[in-house]
């Protein structure tokens, strides 16, 4: 058993210190140590996008780190995103309204890695959102909702 | 509006949709298997005595820590899988031991203190290997099983030659029809392994401390679940509960004793709750799709009427049987296609190899048959010189002409699917581009299961609202939001004031499983038929107090309406009842009447239709295929929710189009080699077709509420023989085996050059 290592992260705006053990992966300590199981972890190995979270902004797969990286960084998840509870984002309304959605386990990451692709791409081509998505993968929608509601989103985020 | 908000939106967009992978409890334990990397061979020897002793170690399960009287198998129809290797391992990740640990990462370190003696047997890597004579057999004693009783035509044998679990036959019409056709035609086709890759992976929480046996499961069928736990621990069914959450995907995969069995163990052992969670790459080696050899013997009349057909398909289903005997029966069943036949010989195999347990799959067994199927109708058609649709459309079933003698009716007008489709793609456009080229094909199953019960139950507070209680799991499908919209419709109600109970065994009524599409044809009509008891209930009660009679009421967001008068429900209810109020509540069951003459024990309930047509281009450079456009289409019936139903077929066609171009599991021998995410290709957004259509009928002639069918599995059938077809129409060549990689098209390409210089 190796040693604990303290860790210092701010998790959608709230600071959280943890002694972890050093193999501890960000997305375990996510679920289990501050119990945010919205990210979800599907292959971990970094291919499916399930556990995408974003990391002083950019979206990252937290299965592909160890928690002890993450010392010192702001962490925004899932369940970062809605203004306030019961109420949605734009993101996530354009989700639930264009049915972007089926089992929804992975949902959380795509909405993660879409919170960062918008903010970089405002007016974004479907070309341009389908490849933004191809990082993760959804094996029940066929994914057309999904683009659907991305592209929704831009419109709705545009034009306030 | 495309229908109402699905009701699990707001929870999946935030994230706090629960999942059995998120259950933890107090105290709980973690399990972590030891798999074989023989596979095949006689366990000599195992020995835990180092694991037993490690940090954090709780118990390990061996063969000898199986309780004696219990029955350590389990399986659909052939019950030969064991909780742990008994005498044999049979594939390489078949599990040897189990160890329950204070954390993964311990009994991980466990497993890997077990010492094993296996003594290597011969391995049989493929069907064909399987069959060979001489073959060394998976199981020389034939295991615990049964044959269901068919109706007319139809029969089954158990074990009726080496490595074979089960066969099914189903014949129809005389065997000389062959004699009067003008041309006999026999093509043999391969069908690719994928794996369900559902990304919630295989899970369960077992808690055996409190002298009951409580399961949270990600599971497509919690009675069954429960009644397979309790004939195998031998424990009542009553002192069993089984909690389905969300579930993270299916496909199929998660269907009767995964991960549960295992869990419940060493929850007994140890007295404490166990979670067995296993990673992607072990459900990998846990349940896949059934790759086939199919060979169609197929006679037709020189004008293209089709007359008779052979079919022997021949299943891999792995290491033990699962639900390859159901598999073996549906694509048995459905080899001929929905066309009019004189004569139909077919027989469909279950072929035990060394390889991953292969059971049910989005399509079960319809995608194989279909495969074969539309591939071969088509290649008649370029054989004969005939327009592969008019070939369809000459010999595809009426509406209402029955699939086979002793069965219903077909309920969808065919040809307008196949017309509809058609059109979309500008089949007849003669603009036709160099190497592009138009497939359609045509897929078809018989849905909503074999005898299949359902029941449900509809309440109604004091307040008027409303609670479902029925056991079809939210996999992602919508069932929730579909069922609950049944509900308020028939009661008059806005769609939010329904509530779908969580999933338990002991409150929720009995349902044989979400599986075969049954979730609004078979649940459905008890959904339907609960609602509108309860309706009758508070009419006659409201007629009751207000001296009228029921048929004068109407029932409007918990008012009793009366031409213009509205009365509000709640003040009757606690005038009659009490002020702390009252439930109405009823009770609703469907299942399809027995027949003797319906070859599958009942008439099929409702018949599931997938119409697919597809532009192809293909490189002639690199053999590579591309999709510039698919169009695909199902049959709703009448669409409850049309985004859902949108959302199925697009889901569905997908996976399909992976099939057909990419996705399979490679084996090397009988070494899986891209059991992971990152080798296994699957399909991402960027696959998708520049233009794909997806186009949701209603025909209206489903049997469940307003005239619904299932959904869901249709469109995938025919994606794959669609493109095969659009091949052939592009370059001329023909690809009888998935995937259709770029190698196979270029070999094609060449050997067609080689032949026509």
């Amino acid at each position: 058993m190796s040693a604990r290592v303290a860790v210092t992260v701010s998790v959608n705006g709230t600071t959280h210190r943890r002694e972890v053990e050093p193999r501890l992966l960000l997305s375990d300590f996510l679920r289990h140590e501050l119990g945010l199981t919205g990210t979800h972890v599907g292959c971990e190995h970094g291919v499916c996008g399930a556990c995408t979270i974003r990391l002083d902004g950019a979206p990252v797969r937290s299965c592909l780190m160890f928690a002890v990286q993450a010392d010192g960084h702001a962490i925004a998840t899932v369940e970062g995103l809605a203004p306030a509870p019961g109420r949605l984002s734009v993101l996530q309304e354009a989700f639930r309204d264009a049915h972007a959605l089926q089992c929804g386990y992975c949902t959380p990451g795509i909405l993660m890695t879409v919170s960062a692709f918008l903010e970089e791409t405002p007016d974004p081509t479907e070309e341009e959102v389908r490849h933004a998505l191809s990082g993760n993968l959804c094996r029940c929608t066929g994914y057309q909702h999904i683009v659907d509601a991305v592209l929704l989103a831009a419109r709705r985020l545009r034009e306030g | 509006m495309s229908g109402p908000l699905r009701a699990d939106a707001l929870e999946k967009t935030t994230g706090r949709a629960l999942y059995t992978a998120d259950i933890r409890l107090p105290g709980m334990l973690h399990a972590k298997v030891l798999r074989s990397r023989v596979a095949h061979g006689r366990l000599v020897r195992i020995d835990a005595t180092k694991a037993r002793a490690m940090p954090g170690v709780h118990a390990v399960l061996t063969r000898e820590a199986i309780e004696p009287g219990t029955v350590p198998f389990y399986g659909y129809f052939i019950k030969d899988q064991p909780i742990v290797a008994l005498d044999r391992v049979r594939y390489e990740g078949d599990i040897l031991a189990a160890v329950a640990a204070e954390t993964e990462w311990q009994a991980a370190q466990a497993c890997a203190a077990i010492e094993v003696e296996i003594e290597p047997l011969p391995p049989v890597p493929t069907i064909e290997a399987a069959l060979a004579p001489g073959a060394a057999e998976l199981f020389p004693e034939p295991p615990i099983g049964m044959v269901p009783h068919y109706g007319e035509g139809a029969s089954a044998v158990a074990r009726p030659e080496p490595n074979v679990c089960f066969a099914f036959r189903y014949r129809m019409g005389d065997a000389g029809a062959f004699a009067e056709c003008d041309h006999v035609f026999e093509d043999e086709f391969r069908f690719s392994r994928m794996h369900h890759l559902h990304l919630e992976p295989f899970v369960s929480v077992a808690d055996c401390s409190r002298g009951r046996i409580e399961i949270w499961s990600s599971c497509q069928n919690p009675f069954p679940l429960r009644k397979e736990i309790a004939r195998m621990f031998r424990v009542p069914e009553n002192r069993i509960t089984v909690h389905v959450p969300y579930i993270g995907g299916g496909f199929g995969a998660k269907n009767n004793c995964k991960t549960e069995p295992i869990a419940v163990r060493l929850s007994q052992m140890t007295g404490r709750p166990v979670r067995f969670c296993l990673t992607m790459e072990e459900g990998f080696l846990t349940n896949t799709q059934h790759a086939a050899i199919l060979r169609l013997r197929t006679g037709v009349t020189r004008d293209g009427t089709l007359v008779a057909r052979q079919a022997e398909i021949l299943l891999d289903a792995g290491a033990y049987s699962d639900a390859s005997p159901l598999v073996a029966e549906k694509a048995g069943y459905r080899a001929p296609g929905p066309y009019r036949w004189r004569h139909v010989d077919s027989l469909c195999k279950c072929v035990m190899t060394n390889t991953a347990p292969a059971g049910p799959f989005r399509g079960f067994g319809g995608t194989q048959a279909a495969w074969a199927s539309e591939s071969q109708i088509d290649m008649i058609a370029r054989r004969l010189g005939m327009d592969p649709l008019e070939i369809r459309l000459k010999n595809a079933l009426s509406l209402g002409e029955p699939y086979m003698p002793g069965e219903s009716g077909i309920d969808s007008d065919l040809g307008a699917g196949l017309r509809l489709v058609a059109d979309r793609i500008g089949w007849r456009s003669t603009n036709r581009q160099p190497n592009r080229g138009l497939g359609i094909a045509l897929g078809f199953k018989d849905g909503g299961g074999v005898n299949k019960p359902a029941q449900a139950r509809v309440k109604v507070s004091t307040n008027g609202d409303i609670f479902l209680h029925c056991g079809t799991v939210e996999i992602g499908q919508g069932a929730r939001t579909a069922l609950a919209g049944i509900v308020a419709r028939i009661l008059g109600a806005p769609a939010h004031r329904v509530a779908v109970a969580p999933i338990d065994t002991d409150s929720v009524p009995f349902d044989q499983g979400t599986n075969a599409s049954s979730g609004i044809a078979v649940m459905g009509q008890a959904v339907a038929q609960a609602a509108s008891r309860v309706r009758a209930q508070v009419l006659e009660f409201a007629a009751e107090m207000l001296h009228a009679s029921p048929a004068e009421l109407a029932l409007e967001d918990w008012h009793a309406v009366r031409g213009e008068e509205r009365v509000p429900l709640a003040p009757l209810v606690m005038r009659h009842f009490g002020g702390t109020g009252f439930e109405f509540s009823a009770e609703g069951f469907f299942k399809a009447r027995h027949d003797p003459r319906a070859p599958l024990e009942t008439p099929c309930v409702f018949w599931e239709i997938g119409w697919a047509a597809v532009e192809v281009e293909v490189d002639r450079e690199t053999g590579r295929v591309s999709v510039p456009r698919l169009v695909v289409s199902g049959d709703a019936g009448r669409a409850l929710h049309k985004a859902a139903c949108r959302g199925q077929d697009e889901g569905a066609a997908i996976m399909g189009l992976g099939q057909a171009l990419f996705e399979r599991m490679v084996y090397d021998g009988t070494t899986l080699l891209n059991g992971e995410a990152l080798e296994y290709r699957a399909p991402l957004a960027e696959d998708l077709p520049a233009e794909f259509v997806s186009i949701t009928q209603e025909q209206g002639h489903g049997p469940g509420p307003f005239g619904a069918k299932g959904l869901g599995e249709g469109a995938m059938l025919p994606i794959a023989a669609a493109v095969a077809n659009a091949i052939e129409d592009a370059v001329g060549v023909r690809i009888t085996e998935l995937p259709i990689t770029p190698e196979r098209v270029l070999t094609a390409l060449q050997a067609r050059q080689g032949r026509s210089p």
